[in-house]
């Protein structure tokens, strides 16, 4: 048997070895990606030094174009430049013609439940799209820093819901990106702040980006950041605000009609300039020369305010509410943290500094602070930082339930609570003799289940025929980290049992992500091989890496017999590692885990001790 | 303490099984076994490893809300004891009680007609949180007297006027984003 290797005490098991980990923002207007760097976090910067890479993509019959290059395509090419793509991550055909008649695109529409983009290059979803800017950041990061990526930290708008943080997850999937955790954009803002100041207390992270609204309200304690309550809304964004202007210079012009896709990118265009013109001057001139369209005329930052204020107020009303589900008063808000782009409308910055009492914090820019906290995660997350104390708990932004009788919905985890959480609830059947259930998965604040979002349906069958209201169905939910959701259906008299991971409606399956990833590449098969290979070595690798630092830490928890077997296995995989056989190495892990599981069991239960030994009751008096 | 998963929550928490919860120091135990379990401190551990911390993590925040909560930890007392409330489809009987929860109803539907709505709820609001208290108050005394039969009932009681006073919190919600 092969000795073990431990290492120095109080050093990592690899100590020179940093481990090379990114946040990104992946953001409606631009995207980041930000490291840790000798100590340092920073954004990374392209060849040409710039920072933000424009979320816009442009599909070309021989290929595609990511960033400013395609931004200059917008106007001239709507058809098949993508923009603002993130209003459309998780989203169905029918919600699409929500966002607005004004979208230029072609929408393949033949009862896709996920709605394709046709462009030159092809019919795209807004996954795949999202990739390509990820895989833009990806090679820049790995340009940057020299080396393969361990992992990635997304960002998401804390508002996100379960569909949109499955695409978001998929998108990184197909971009070839280890997700070590979706984190919430104002969770991520916070720890920027946060770990600068080292403040305590709570604090709230508005955060106002090109076409999402998100409020967080946030508890900083010793390092532990806890998500009090969150709101928002997933299609409120600067964008609105362009919009806002676009409408007026069209009603200003007289123009009727139906305005075509070139003419609404040139209005947007123009009013995004002058909206940014006006952060610095109280006036702006605005000039439009079509064919369909001749005006010239003033926006003064006084009108502009008018057109923006029915917006700046709907994000105040969940401000409002936010606080609410926290159980806190205004006046009990230490600090607000300003976030988004769209945070420079002085307006805004007026009226959020009005609504909580005090002056918000701009110091660090709002176009980074998002990707500067992510990097700061992914950091600790990938073990560089082993004795660091930050810890992040997050919350569900929004409720979820079962489909019952009369189309209502049945709430069985409810909006704000801490997550991971697993919670069950029972169920029962409505006629006699029925034998199956369907199960209707959807998530949001109403009653009616039409007005929530569904994300999955599935049955649970076979269960004996018994008399209505006899069977005991429990639905349990199980919501991980990244507040993704798996449910788990079980009748209790016959022990029947279901359960989905749950692919939102709109979301992609397993097997079109593997088939979108096959024709990414050119030599598919040995390609997808390759993969696969690769990422079990990595798992191996993380597996044995944790036990041998689980053994270095707790090893007075083996028998020696335990620690025998233990080893034995141990071995066999660092064997199948060196193979080139995907089916033998998860093989071997699954062996290796099998003998850890009470080794495993047992340590999580020793740190619970260690955690709550030696308070004292005096500790406590001052908290809170 | 052995197993946390099998493990009751007071005991998890180290606090003694009581309905009169020190919310603080829960608050504060909390953090600290977050810091031990949460899955973000197993980001570089194998499935397994992240699973069972997962599994933990979970448990603790159930364990908090049912400790946080003034309904659900009056219930969770009960069923240390052995009262299962999993097919409990019966109501309170208390006929008086019944009615008294009838007219608040009523008074609720009605109190966009008052001339100041907002000041009414939260008049309502304060009389549901004393109605609360002196129904915590009663259950208390059947717990430690080992009235479960009564204790039960009370929990029932509490179970209606935390309804109520979430639905006033809710129209007070509406009413005052309607206002802004």
């Amino acid at each position: 048997m092969a000795l073990l290797q431990i290492s120095e005490p109080g050093q990592s098991t690899a100590p020179h070895q940093h481990r090379l980990a990114v946040g990104i923002d992946l953001g409606t207007t631009n995207s980041l990606v930000a490291s840790v760097r000798s100590g340092e976090v920073q954004t990374l910067p392209d060849e040409d030094g710039n920072h933000l890479l424009p979320s816009v993509v442009r599909y070309r019959k021989d290929g595609v174009e990511v960033g400013a290059v395609a931004a200059q395509h917008a106007i001239i090419d709507p058809m098949n430049t993508i923009v603002s793509v993130k209003r459309f991550m998780g989203r169905g055909v029918s919600d699409l013609r929500l966002l607005g008649s004004k979208l230029p695109y072609h929408f393949v529409d033949e009862g896709m439940v996920v709605p394709r983009i046709h462009t030159s290059g092809g019919d795209v979803s807004a996954t795949e799209v999202s990739a390509e800017i990820l895989k833009a950041l990806k090679s820049r990061a790995v340009k940057t820093l020299g080396g393969e990526l361990q992992g990635a930290v997304i960002t998401v708008p804390a508002y996100f819901d379960e569909a949109q943080r499955q695409a978001t997850k998929d998108a990184a999937s197909l971009a070839g990106l280890n997700v070590l955790r979706l984190l919430n954009e104002p969770t991520a803002a916070a720890v920027a702040y946060g770990l600068d100041s080292g403040q305590e207390g709570v604090i709230a992270v508005y955060d106002l980006g090109g076409g999402t609204f998100d409020i967080s309200i946030l508890r900083l304690n010793h390092g532990v950041f806890e998500v009090l309550a969150t709101g928002g809304d997933s299609a409120l964004g600067g964008d609105d605000f362009d919009h806002a202007i676009a409408e007026w210079v069209l009603q200003q012009a007289g123009y009727q009609g139906d305005p075509d896709p070139s003419l609404v990118r040139l209005l947007m265009h123009a009013s995004r300039r002058a909206k940014e013109d006006l952060t610095v001057q109280t006036e702006t001139e605005m000039s439009i020369d079509t064919d369909e369209i001749q005006w010239h005329g003033a926006l003064s930052r006084d009108q502009m305010n008018r057109l923006i204020e029915p917006l700046v107020r709907k994000t105040l009303m969940s401000c409002r509410r936010a606080l609410r589900d926290a159980d806190i008063n205004n006046e009990d808000i230490s600090e607000v943290v300003m976030v988004g782009g769209s945070t420079r409308v002085p307006h805004v910055r007026n009226r959020v500094g009005e609504f909580f009492e005090c002056e918000p914090l701009v110091s660090i820019d709002p176009d980074k602070v998002v990707a500067i906290g992510a990097a700061l995660q992914a950091d600790v997350l990938v073990g560089n930082k082993s004795d660091e104390d930050m810890l992040l708990l997050d919350i569900i932004p929004l409720s979820l339930g079962i489909e019952t009788m009369g189309g209502l919905s049945e709430k069985i985890i409810q909006r704000n609570t801490p997550i991971p959480v697993s919670r069950a609830q029972d169920f029962t059947t409505y006629k006699d003799g029925q034998t199956a259930m369907a199960l209707h998965v959807v998530q949001g604040e109403r009653e009616l289940v039409s007005d929530c979002r569904s994300l999955a349906h599935f049955e649970l069958r076979g269960f004996p025929p018994q008399v209505a209201g006899a069977p005991r169905i429990r639905v349990t939910f199980q919501v991980d980290a990244d507040g993704l959701l798996s449910v788990h259906a079980r009748e209790e008299n016959s022990g029947t049992e279901a359960s989905v991971d749950v692919r939102p409606s709109y979301g992609l399956t397993d097997e079109e992500i593997e088939t979108m990833l096959r024709s990414s590449m050119e030599h598919a098969e040995e390609d997808m091989q390759a993969r696969t290979l690769r990422e079990e070595q990595v798992e191996a690798e993380r597996v044995v890496e944790a036990l041998d630092s689980a053994i270095k830490a707790d090893g007075e928890l083996l028998t020696e017999d335990e620690l025998n077997s233990i080893s034995a296995r141990r071995e066999q995989l660092v064997e199948a590692k060196t193979g080139d056989d995907p089916v033998l190495i998860k093989q071997a892990i699954a062996e290796l885990e099998t003998a850890c599981e009470d080794f495993v069991a047992r340590r999580m239960n020793t740190s619970i001790r260690k955690a709550m030994k030696g308070h004292s009751i005096g500790e406590y008096a001052k908290e809170d | 303490m052995t197993d946390a998963l099998s493990t009751n929550y007071f005991d998890l928490f180290e606090i003694p099984v009581s309905y009169d919860v020190d919310l603080v120091r829960v608050q504060h135990r909390y953090r600290e076994l977050q810091k031990a379990v949460h899955p973000d401190k197993y980001a570089n551990a194998g499935a397994q490893e992240r699973r069972i911390s997962m599994q933990h993590t979970s448990l603790i925040n159930q364990a908090l809300h049912t400790l946080k909560h003034p309904v659900e930890r009056a219930m969770y007392l009960l069923q240390l004891k052995g009262v299962d409330f999993t097919m409990d489809n019966e109501t309170t009987m208390d006929a008086a009680f019944l009615m008294e929860q009838m007219e608040m109803r009523e008074k609720l539907e009605s109190v966009r007609e008052k001339d100041d709505p907002l000041a009414e709820l939260d008049s309502m609001s304060a009389d549901v949180k004393s109605n609360m208290d002196v129904m915590a108050e009663v259950f208390k005394q059947a717990y430690t007297s080992g009235e479960l039969d009564d204790a039960r009932e009370a929990v029932r009681k509490l179970q209606f006027l935390y309804k109520a006073k979430q639905e006033i919190t809710e129209l007070a919600a509406s009413i005052e984003d309607e206002i802004i």
